[in-house]
């Protein structure tokens, strides 16, 4: 991390020359407490499986998925569809796996969102502070006092149905989570003593909040966005199940799950296939999660 | 506060791209028609005129009327929060009973199997989505077993028995995501408390195991349980939203989802705003109850 920032003038590299062996040891720890996790492996498995699932849908999928074929609706799963044809005749393995595209981003792009525009608001409230940081503060508690499904639903509704929509009313609702980490870490270290010095070197606020602030808030946020995504993905499929996000006929989890939902008895697989993907991903995620928490917040340690 | 979450409920309705007035008429109803619909409902007005008048009926207990059905909002809310609070109070007591023994004897049992299967229960009940988990038992106990209705819903503090039935499913849906929470929490202050010096003191008197765990480890170990239990709150709440929808039960969660598919905009206002306001004071009664179990913190 350390070395990444481009250095310049004498007394800041005086600094990251003396930081660096500490920072150095710090990341070796952080890899061995991650791989001593023991589910770790699995959850980068599935993570990885999920990526190159979303990455290669075309290629991967057998079928399109949109294509129907009533004559083959509500087929059990068998060799020519593994995991059976939904009750237009879709193939529901080809719209597991277009689906897996829509979850990753769903969960990737709103937490970004989030960790983006909650670090910038947390980065100014903590500068700020006095009214600026008042009223921010008030504006990320009056978000909070919303249970955070039902705010999104009411945001996703407003912004109308589709994936978009679902984006920003997960980011709004995940922002300001970040923004408190952010401010926190702000307070905290614009009070230490290196920042007094590197402003009495003339250093502007930018350049502190650069050089300082960011790379000391990145552990907690980067804890807190990979812990996030797994619930933003179930937060996704969760819209998706009640209405909101992809439309049909294109497919995400939530949706197939919900469309699935009046063939349990004749086709249970139409809902059920939908559901492992989803339960295995949301799984792996958050030992992938764990194990980054673990690995570089030694605080934690179980 | 109460403030800015009105006036964020309000901005955040009137941005939708929608149009109230079309969802209620037909396509063929001619403009006129929608143009006298629209002055009635006020929503021909300015917005910060619109806010200012709803904010002043707001503040003398008028929440509006619902657009669909013409009724106060305040009376299509209590209608539907009877059936809300027993699950809630239901899926509550499901945790409870689950929880409480799985952690006990995952705390007792440390690293043993019966710590692996119960860190295991919590940790698929907390990766398990609410909807997957109801369709699960859908498909178990009401379509293959045939033991319990799969929806609708019947008072229980009427019907009695069959009023139960209907809502023992989703009470479990509901709980069982909490309990895997309680169960996680539980387990780890359960394991810090059990090395503290006062259980040893207690067991050094010569005093029997279930003693110690009841008279001085379960007591101690329950203040993390509610605060991540008013954590939950409003997860709880909005797994409740999809329990409701899932299982056909009238209450409150279907009403926020039935008006926001309406763009029903008095009432999804109104509903949400109470819903806040809820959430808002159960946590403040979170809050009183710390005092309550550990009168070391009581506010003087």
């Amino acid at each position: 991390m350390a070395g990444s920032i481009p250095e310049s003038g004498f007394a800041e590299s005086a600094l990251v020359a003396r930081d660096e062996p500490d920072v150095r040891d710090r990341r070796w720890d952080a890899v061995r407490r991650a791989a001593r996790a023991r589910l770790a492996p699995f959850g980068a498995a599935v993570l990885i499986v999920a990526i190159v699932v979303a990455v290669a849908a075309p290629v991967l999928a057998p079928y399109d998925p949109v294509a129907q074929d009533l004559g083959n609706a509500l087929a059990r799963p068998g060799r020519a569809h593994w995991l059976g044809t939904d009750n237009v005749g879709r193939d529901v393995l080809s719209r597991v796996i277009w689906g897996t595209r829509v979850s990753l981003v769903a969960g990737f792009v709103s937490v970004a969102i989030a960790a983006v525009a909650g670090g910038v608001l947390g980065l100014l409230a903590g500068y700020a502070g006095g009214r600026g940081d008042g009223l921010v503060m008030r504006l990320m508690d009056a978000v909070l006092s919303f249970p955070p499904l039902v705010l999104a639903l009411a945001l996703g509704a407003v912004l109308g149905a589709g994936l978009t929509g679902v984006l920003i009313a997960l980011g709004v609702v995940y922002t300001p989570t970040f923004a408190r980490l952010m401010r926190g870490q702000v307070l905290s270290v614009k009070t230490r003593d290196y920042v007094d010095a590197a402003r009495a070197l003339g250093a502007s606020a930018w350049w502190i909040a650069a050089r300082h602030v960011l790379p000391n808030a990145a552990t907690p946020i980067v804890v807190q966005a990979s812990l996030s995504i797994a619930f933003a993905i179930l937060a996704e499929a969760s819209l998706s199940f009640l209405g909101l996000g992809v439309q049909p006929p294109s497919a995400s989890w939530g949706s197939m799950i919900n469309a699935g939902r009046g063939y349990l008895q004749q086709a249970p697989w139409i809902v059920f296939g939908p559901g492992a993907a989803l339960f295995v991903t949301v799984v792996g995620l958050n030992f992938v999660g764990d194990a980054i928490r673990d690995g570089l917040d030694p605080r934690l340690t179980r | 506060m109460l403030v800015l979450v009105t006036a964020g409920v309000f901005v955040l309705l009137h941005l939708t791209p929608g149009d109230p007035v079309d969802a209620m008429m037909a396509e063929s109803a001619d403009a006129t028609a929608k143009e006298s619909l629209r002055r009635e409902l006020g929503l021909d007005r300015p917005l910060a005129v619109q806010y200012v008048a709803w904010m002043g009926r707001l503040l003398r207990g008028d929440l509006g009327r619902s657009i669909r059905n013409g009724e106060p909002v305040l009376e299509n809310v209590s209608r539907r929060l009877r059936p809300s609070l027993e699950l809630a109070t239901l899926a509550m007591t499901t945790a409870l009973v689950v929880a409480f023994p799985i952690a006990i004897a995952s705390a007792v049992r440390h690293n043993t199997g019966v710590d692996r299967a119960g860190t295991t229960f919590a940790l698929f009940g907390l990766c398990m989505p609410n909807f997957l988990l109801a369709l699960l038992l859908i498909f178990v106990f009401g379509v293959t077993l045939r033991w319990l209705p799969i929806s609708g819903y019947l008072d229980p503090l009427e019907e009695g028995w069959l009023g139960l039935r209907s809502l023992v499913l989703p009470a479990v849906t509901l709980g069982l995501a909490l309990a895997a929470v309680i169960t996680r929490t539980l387990r780890s202050s359960l394991l810090e408390a059990l090395g503290e010096d006062y259980v040893r003191t207690a067991r050094a008197k010569g005093l029997s195991e279930s003693v110690v765990i009841r008279g001085h480890v379960l007591k101690n170990a329950l203040i993390p349980v509610v605060t991540v239990v008013g954590l939950q709150l409003g997860t709880l709440i909005g797994g409740a939203v999809i329990t409701e929808y899932v299982f056909a039960l009238p209450g409150v969660g279907r009403l926020v989802v039935d008006a926001v598919f309406a763009r029903d905009y008095p009432l999804v206002q109104g509903v949400i705003l109470l819903i806040a306001l809820g959430f808002i004071v159960t946590n403040l009664a979170v809050d009183l109850l710390y005092g309550w179990i550990d009168p070391r913190i009581r506010i003087r």
